[in-house]
């Protein structure tokens, strides 16, 4: 029965050649992948696979490894380029004389977090000139050794866009343990779990709209940055088997509108790339229609801990685009609002933009040469040498609670001979810390109650902080212990300067 | 009136410095909101103008983070709708509209500059 239900959604109702004939004759029937949504709520997929031939997809996001290829042409006397800037930003010199990639990540060293690469190329694809300065050594054939010059984008003979990595099918929800503000490449993220962030645009995204990726791949001609442009494999860390397929795509930036490719800061992060994206899925067969039906509350994602400064990160949750895009979700018990990276707005705008050029037969599609990989794993990287993390220098720790008296806490000390006591509450959450030093000075002057005496503000760790983070804490604040905590203020023991010091003379 | 946005560490909760401000400058202070945890704390209070400077000198000198209200730009040309500036208004002054675009309520904004260093394009200034 099941076998026969899948001969029928996949019996093929037509091809890409019969849909590029009725784009010619302005006869396409072309939904947004959200209109689709609701047409296949409304009549089912078998009669929104009859009636419709293209979805549009979209996605507005920032994508790190993302930039642009140029050719400068060559000067007189000619140069091959070694090390070149534009508007001091450094490119990277991949290939002959002329030729330079602008990474999106590479930062202005006097504008850091505000003007980089991504800022170059959305200069450039305004129109606006840029400051080019080149050197090299001189070669026989290349006497110049120096060239400094002005240039837009029609002095480049080309100047793509060349992402290694575009268009996550689906990407994590950041928020963060930790009692201080951080700033992740995941935005802006307030202590305790205070707020969360996430990107991608779920049911919109082009690779959730066609996850076996039946008619995506090598060749499938898209929308890029307002212009056209087509994919070229999948892209780095490329993970099909977790739902976590990338893009690799190319397009002609000459042709591209700064609405749809804006440069980006994320501060104390890096400079990136904002890439407007939307791939055409076109309905061959019923399993399609079903597929880019797809909605919002059927796409998950983790709820991860950006406070832990590891490769696996802790999950916290799964949580849908649904509850995501909502704008508050729940995060150890709290509600919390979360924010989106990608504009949604954009991404609507980038399907609906898509639709109508195929409305007006300016955009025919393409069948792939080659499919997207189905099977491929990301394997992380091969290290000849570990960190040592906290986790291996923990010891037990010595405990009060804030009732006990000086005298109590002093014989502790003495009994079981160490130089920090951690006070916590009756369920073990940390309350405050006191040390030997501490204890002295309270005898010395003669106070009783130990709440008197407590450090309330501890500078705390976590089992998986890398030694060398804790060991600048412990230089910074000029103290000689860390109470090491876990993502709930819990106190699970304490790492001391003297084991540290222990560990690095070995 | 004026608005001031407070904010008190983890240790200045345990104070009670609300109270001693009152009473140094014998200003009038509308508390409008207060979210106080034992991990620290904001409150959203009302001054009168005259007040205002007075009030947020006081309680600076006891360690607290004040904010005085002035109002956002928005730029925009340089504003992409993310929405990456929504999740750290305390005050609920950023939201959606139906069809994504990113609403600004300078009304309700209390200048706590929390949005300023997340906008991606940098397009809110004060």
């Amino acid at each position: 029965m099941q076998l026969r239900r899948w001969r029928l959604t996949s019996q093929t109702l037509r091809t890409i050649e019969e849909i590029n004939e009725k784009i010619k004759k302005g006869d396409a029937v072309v939904l947004t992948a959200s209109e689709m949504k609701e047409l296949v709520k409304a009549k089912g997929t078998q009669v929104a696979a009859k009636e419709v031939d293209v979805v549009t997809t979209g996605t507005f996001g920032a994508m790190c490894s993302s930039g642009a290829i140029i050719n400068i042409g060559h000067a007189d006397p000619p140069i091959k380029i070694d090390k070149a800037w534009i508007n001091d930003v450094e490119a990277c010199h991949p290939g002959a004389a002329v030729d330079l990639y602008i990474g999106a990540t590479i930062m202005d060293p006097k504008r850091p977090f505000e003007y980089g690469g991504g800022h170059v190329i959305e200069d450039l694809i305004r129109g606006r000139e840029v400051e080019l300065r080149a050197t090299s050594y001189g070669t026989d054939c290349y006497p110049r050794t120096q060239l400094e010059t002005r240039i837009a984008k029609d002095d480049l003979n080309q100047f793509y866009l060349i992402d290694f990595r575009n268009g996550y099918q689906r990407y994590d929800c950041a928020t963060n343990s930790r009692d201080e503000t951080i700033y992740t490449y995941m935005g802006k993220l307030l202590p305790n779990y205070g707020n969360a962030t996430f990107s991608g645009a779920g049911s919109l995204n082009p690779l959730c709209n066609d996850p076996d990726y039946e008619t995506i791949g090598i060749g499938t001609r898209i929308f890029l940055g307002g212009g056209q442009g087509y994919i070229i494999g999948e892209g780095t860390q490329h993970e099909p088997t977790t739902g976590f397929g990338t893009l690799m795509v190319r397009g002609d930036c000459k042709k591209m509108s700064a609405e749809f490719i804006r440069g980006a800061a994320f501060t104390k992060y890096g400079t990136t790339l904002y890439v407007g994206i939307g791939v055409p899925i076109p309905i061959l067969n019923e399993g399609l229609a079903k597929k880019t039906a797809i909605a919002d509350d059927e796409i998950f994602t983790d709820v991860v801990d950006y406070g832990t400064p590891r490769r696996d990160r802790p999950k916290l949750r799964k949580a849908s685009y649904e509850e995501l895009k909502s704008g508050r979700i729940e995060v150890n018990g709290r509600t919390v609002k979360v924010s989106p990276l990608s504009s949604l707005r954009t991404a609507e705008k980038i399907a609906s933009s898509l639709k109508k050029w195929i409305e007006e037969s300016t955009f025919y599609l393409t069948s792939p040469v080659e499919r997207l990989p189905r099977d491929t794993t990301v394997r992380p990287a091969r290290q000849t040498s570990e960190i040592p993390f906290v986790e291996s220098l923990t010891r037990p720790v010595v405990t009060c609670t804030e009732d006990e008296t000086v005298e109590a806490v002093a014989r502790r000390i003495i009994e079981r001979s160490v130089n920090h006591i951690v006070v916590v509450d009756d369920s073990g959450l940390l309350r405050g810390i006191v040390t030997s030093w501490d204890i002295t000075r309270a005898v010395a002057n003669g106070v009783k109650g130990l709440r008197e005496i407590i450090t309330r503000r501890v500078v705390t760790t976590s089992p998986s902080e890398p030694v060398e983070v804790a060991a600048r804490k412990l230089s910074q604040h000029n103290i000689s212990a860390l109470p090491v905590l876990d993502g709930k203020g819990k106190v699970l023991g304490i790492i001391t300067a003297e084991d540290i010091s222990k560990l690095i003379g070995r | 009136m004026a608005r001031i946005l407070l904010k008190f560490s983890e240790k200045q909760v345990y104070e009670p410095i609300t109270s001693e401000v009152v009473i140094e400058t014998k200003a009038p202070i509308n508390i409008l909101s207060a979210n106080i945890t034992p991990r620290g704390g904001e409150i959203l209070a009302e001054v009168n103008a005259e007040d205002v400077d007075k009030v947020a000198a006081t309680f600076r000198r006891r360690g607290v983070a004040v904010a005085v209200q002035r109002k956002i730009e928005v730029d925009r040309d340089r504003c992409i709708d993310c929405g990456a500036c929504y999740s750290l208004c305390p005050v609920d002054a950023i939201s959606f509209e139906r069809d994504r675009t990113v609403a600004f309520d300078v009304e309700k904004c209390v200048a706590c500059e929390l949005c300023v260093d997340t906008c991606p394009t940098r397009a809110i200034h004060l």
